[in-house]
């Protein structure tokens, strides 16, 4: 029982991280309709830039996070004014593609700066590991999660409660009434991917502070995917209960089965949600005319 | 818009034009002159790019050099080694096409190939050619077969073997925490993580030693709590690890040492290198594992000791001779010998020759670089020793005796 | 110039080739091509079958997301379908021309079974099912052992013609690209029949084609199935070309491959598909033969390839999107407009 209760607890916390992830990706869906297949080489991205500060220049922890969050944050903003701004309008398909090239080229951009080798990058924060009786909670774990909780809810808050953060959501829900009403909604959606920048940053450097940063960092965030679909596309709670969802079902089924099965769980689970619910635990139904 | 439209378009249709004429053209314009008559061709296909970079890099240099140094020393019976190399980017499409293309222009004796992948592929085309005899970095059992791939051999024991040679180091030299030491095995879900298992398994059933928990894990890139909860439970004496390169066995022992296992880890070849012993060494853990060869700043093998000299002189940017590098080294000196013993007895490069002279290697000195003497018999090269990290010289340190299996 | 080419007959305009001079121009170049393996070095042989088996399981995924509108993640997948059935089906001493087909029946069926989410979600969400799929299928490929030999991989034995073994590039040469023709002109004439003008209309608006009594479901699977199938194809002629296979070569990368050459290349039409497939294998040539010709000057631009390639592909990509959302065959036809007044400009 112990044993459940320990991988549980390990599958809770690591979906914490997926739900920072996750909401990064809603984020652009909802104020913008673009579906980013590069999360995980941004959020690989910016984790590269934290370790240039950090560990090349030797910046301290916190001044590094800062430093890479802007550099993630004019890379973003090239990007939306490059690619995106051009292919608005265009079908699903072709975004979806420009996402992919786009992912292709931070990969290979990363690749050749800092080669593919696996580097370590030192733990700003102290380790809190937890232990209740035979079950143990690893630091690194404890304190993702602390800063992953911190961060959705600061979003939170700043969704709700911020003049821009209202604007966000006005522009995500009508983008159409939203200028009408005098909106800006181009500085709305450059705004949303600046931000999902900044998120896909902080779990790129909360990722690889646990496990070394390389390149395959993005291949993490492939589970991120079926998060997506199983919370819904455009609903950030559903992308935050579908996360720790597949954290859980991740942990229970590496400490019952065997790491094997670790990719392929969340996305069977996918395919029997879609039969059941096609949009997803949470995702708002699309109704399509004529 | 239209101007721009009009610039693209012509742009791009003339770029095109010229790319497409440059693929056509090149292959039949970069051809190699033929192979002198007399020259022995060592072809080869190396990732010098992509995620094997950091050992194509290291096994070019060591056989080119190899090739080198034989030449400058009176060549394989007054015959000279020609080495030709190409990258493949570890792609499969790439490497088949970079062994055609090798096997076209330069008609070579012995292939060396990038990889398990690349091995099986070209095995059809390499017998139906009968005169190649191919290695590769892969020290798979697959590969490891006189009948169905007589023209392969290992310039290594196969995984299988390495884990055998663990075995019976961890059944004479470890003490088990109550009775026969335990084993965890855990390993990457690829070709380079369970090829070796199950004779690891075999052996250590057939030494009595209870294998407590066997993780599976993906290549790279992954959170490992859960696993290690499971190796917590565990408690086993000595956890292996096999088919990681680096990560993520330093994160691995971090989180097994902060969960208060105080299990030995263990690691074979590849993992032995000084990137890894380095890392570890940084997180303070006793590394150890088994190694064929003996460490480039060893005293005691000459091949080493011209090695060292052959580096220092010839390439001088090169930090440290990493096991890759002698791994390129000794599949030279395998061919360079092959070739030499049929030279010896007067018969033409054929596969059925140069195989009988593969498999007459049984007690053959090369200078020390094995510890014991070679035995290709069985087309692998199945000795090896544990070697473990020394905190305060920064080396690896030999743990106990050569061990043949 | 475009002379003296007046239709008379509904036939005569849907045909494939409809001017003379299209006609022997084709000729010319077919009986040029066929020739390739008589006058060719080993290594571009070698490339051109590659293509050639890259090319089929473009044009199949054409049919799926360039016809249909269906974006499937998934090609890769269905080309390791094929190719483990053909390695069976060798195993059990089945010839060519009933493993090959046998193993696009296989992939086809398997393509249904992917297709099925299609009930219910479209657009998106399907492209997550296939990369579902995709995922699942590599699974298995590493995992069911007894059936395709687990991580090691797998051996293909020869194919064999009427007791001619079909060993080495010349002789597959002409396999592989009997099979692209044949199923190229399947897929050409795709858009003059009925179940052609439905996934299109599908693609456009699939509510008024439903309206119009397309029946979706079945257009939808149908279009999966015979995208797979010639996924499947593909897969064994990469079985019969390598002679033995591993799992990690049908992995998402390759996938996305294909999706890039169908955009590159122009959705929808078989030739943007041989456009798209031969530029997207030829760039990482054309990039190698630059890093050698620029050794001198860049030394260590070799070490870069790799990831120069990635580069350069991502770039190609958005290229194409941003300024060319037609791709290659949208270039070739502009082309070929220009010359139809030609000397004339307008």
């Amino acid at each position: 029982m112990s044993e459940f209760i320990e991988f549980s607890l390990l599958g809770l916390f690591s979906g914490g991280v997926y739900a920072l992830i996750a909401l990064g990706f809603v984020l652009i869906y909802k104020c913008t309709r673009v579906i980013n297949f590069a999360i995980g080489e941004v959020m690989m991205l910016g984790a590269y830039f934290y370790y240039t500060a950090n560990v090349i220049f030797g910046v301290s922890p916190l001044e590094a996070v800062v430093l890479a969050l802007i550099s993630i944050s004019i890379f973003s903003l090239i990007f939306e004014y490059l690619v995106l701004r051009p292919l608005s309008g265009q079908p699903v398909v072709s975004v979806l593609m420009a996402t992919i090239g786009l992912a292709s080229i931070i990969h290979g951009m990363v690749e050749a700066t800092w080669g593919s080798d696996t580097v370590n990058v030192p733990r700003p924060f102290p380790s809190m590991r937890l232990i209740f009786g035979d079950v143990l909670v690893p630091g690194s774990v404890v304190t993702n999660f602390a800063a992953a909780v911190v961060l959705i809810g600061l979003f939170s808050v700043f969704f709700r409660y911020s003049k821009t953060g209202v604007t966000l959501r006005a522009t995500a829900s009508d983008p159409v009434t939203a200028a009408t009403l005098g909106i800006d909604i181009r500085y709305a959606q450059r705004l949303s991917w600046v931000l999902a920048g900044i998120v896909g940053t902080i779990a790129g450097v909360l990722i690889s502070t646990a496990s070394g940063l390389s390149p395959l960092l993005s291949a993490g965030a492939l589970s991120v995917f079926a998060v997506i679909i199983l919370g819904g596309l455009d609903s950030v709670l559903g992308a935050i209960v579908a996360a720790l969802a597949v954290g859980w079902m991740e942990s229970i089924v590496v400490g019952y089965v065997g790491g094997k099965a670790r990719d392929v769980v969340p996305y069977l689970t996918v395919l029997g949600i879609l039969m059941i619910r096609p949009y997803g635990l949470f995702g708002t139904r699309q109704i399509e005319r004529l | 818009m239209t101007r721009l439209t009009k610039l693209t378009r012509r742009e791009v249709v003339g770029s095109l034009g010229a790319a497409g004429a440059a693929a056509v053209v090149s292959p039949f314009v970069g051809d190699r002159a033929l192979a002198q008559s007399g020259d022995i061709v060592v072809g080869a296909g190396q990732p010098l790019t992509g995620i094997f970079s950091f050992a194509g890099v290291a096994m070019d240099a060591g056989l080119n050099d190899y090739c080198a140094w034989r030449n400058e020393n009176g060549g394989v019976q007054g015959r000279k080694l020609r080495y030709v190399a190409e990258d493949t980017g570890f792609k499969l499409d790439q490497s088949v096409a970079v062994f055609k293309k090798i096997m076209a222009s330069d008609k070579p004796n012995f292939y060396y190939c990038d990889g398990t992948p690349t091995s099986k592929a070209v095995a059809q085309d390499v017998l139906d050619a009968g005169t190649v005899m191919t290695t590769s970095t892969s020290c798979a059992s697959v590969l490891c077969d006189p009948v169905n791939m007589p023209h392969h051999f290992l310039a290594t024991p196969t995984y299988g073997s390495m884990h055998e040679i663990l075995m019976e180091y961890i059944s004479r030299e470890v003490k088990g925490a109550s009775g026969k030491p335990t084993v965890a095995l855990v390993y990457s879900d690829t070709e380079f993580g369970r090829d070796g298992i199950p004779a690891s398994k075999a052996r250590a059933q057939k030494l009595g030693l209870p294998i407590v928990e066997e993780i599976i894990t993906k290549q790279a890139g992954i959170d490992v709590t859960p696993e290690v909860a499971r190796l917590r439970r565990a408690k086993p004496d000595v956890v292996i690890f096999q088919g990681y390169v680096l990560s993520p066995i330093p994160d691995f022992i971090k989180q097994m040492r902060e969960a208060g296992l105080s299990s030995r880890a263990m690691g074979t070849i590849w993992s032995m290198d000084k990137p890894t012993y380095d890392a570890m060494g940084a997180i303070g853990e006793p590394w150890a594992g088994v190694m064929p060869y003996r460490y480039p700043y060893d005293k005691e093998s000459k091949t080493i000791a011209t090695i060292r000299e052959f580096v220092a002189k010839n390439r001088p940017n090169m930090a440290h001779v990493s096991i890759f590098y002698l791994h390129g080294w000794l599949s030279g000196m395998i061919f360079a010998e092959i070739a030499e013993r049929c030279i010896k007895e007067g018969k033409p490069f054929t596969l059925p020759n140069m195989k009988a002279a593969l498999e007459s290697i049984r007690d053959w000195d090369a200078g020390g670089m094995t510890g014991v003497t070679i035995d290709l018999s069985r087309h692998q090269i199945a000795s090896g020793r544990l070697y473990q990290y020394n905190a305060s010289n920064k080396q690896m340190e030999p743990l106990g005796d050569w061990i043949k299996v | 110039m475009r002379i003296g080419v007046f239709h008379e007959t509904y036939a005569s305009e849907e045909s494939l080739l409809d001017s003379q001079t299209q006609r022997a121009v084709f000729a010319v170049f077919l009986a040029a091509f066929l020739a390739l393996p008589l006058y060719g070095s080993d290594y571009v042989l070698a490339m051109v079958c590659i293509v050639g088996i890259h090319l089929i399981a473009v044009i199949g995924l054409n049919i799926i997301t360039g016809n249909t509108g269906l974006i499937s993640l998934s090609q890769a997948a269905f080309m390791g379908v094929g190719c483990y059935s053909v390695a069976w089906a060798a195993r059990w001493g089945i010839p060519f021309y009933f493993a090959l087909p046998l193993a696009g029946a296989l992939t086809a069926l398997v393509g249904v079974l992917v297709g099925l989410p299609s009930l219910r979600v479209k657009g998106l969400y399907l492209a997550i099912a296939t990369l579902a799929a995709q995922f699942i299928l590599s699974f298995c490929f590493r995992e069911w052992e007894s059936v395709t030999g687990g991580v090691g991989g797998i051996r293909i034995p020869r194919a064999y013609l009427f007791g001619i073994e079909l060993s080495g590039d010349r002789r597959l040469f002409y396999l592989i690209f009997s099979c692209v023709f044949l199923l190229g002109l399947l897929a050409c004439n795709l858009s003059r029949t009925y179940v052609g003008r439905a996934f299109v209309a599908v693609r456009d608006r699939d509510i008024s084609a439903e309206i119009l009594g397309v029946n979706l479901l079945r257009a939808k699977l149908l279009a999966f199935a015979m995208g797979s199938f010639y996924a499947g194809v593909a897969g064994g002629l990469l079985g019969y070309f390598y002679g033995a296979v591993t799992p990690t070569y049908f992995d998402f990368g390759l996938s996305v491959f294909y999706l890039a050459a169908i955009i590159v290349g122009g959705l929808g039409s078989v030739l943007g598909s041989v456009l798209g497939a031969a530029f997207m294998t030829l760039v990482p040539e054309v990039l190698r033969v630059a890093t050698d010709l620029a050794r001198p000057w860049f030394p260590g631009l070799a070490g870069l390839l790799l990831p120069m390639g990635q580069v350069v592909f991502g770039v190609l990509i958005i290229g194409f999107l941003i300024f060319e959302p037609h791709g290659l065959a949208e270039i070739w036809a502009r082309v070929r407009r220009a010359f139809v007044l030609w000397p004339a400009k307008t």
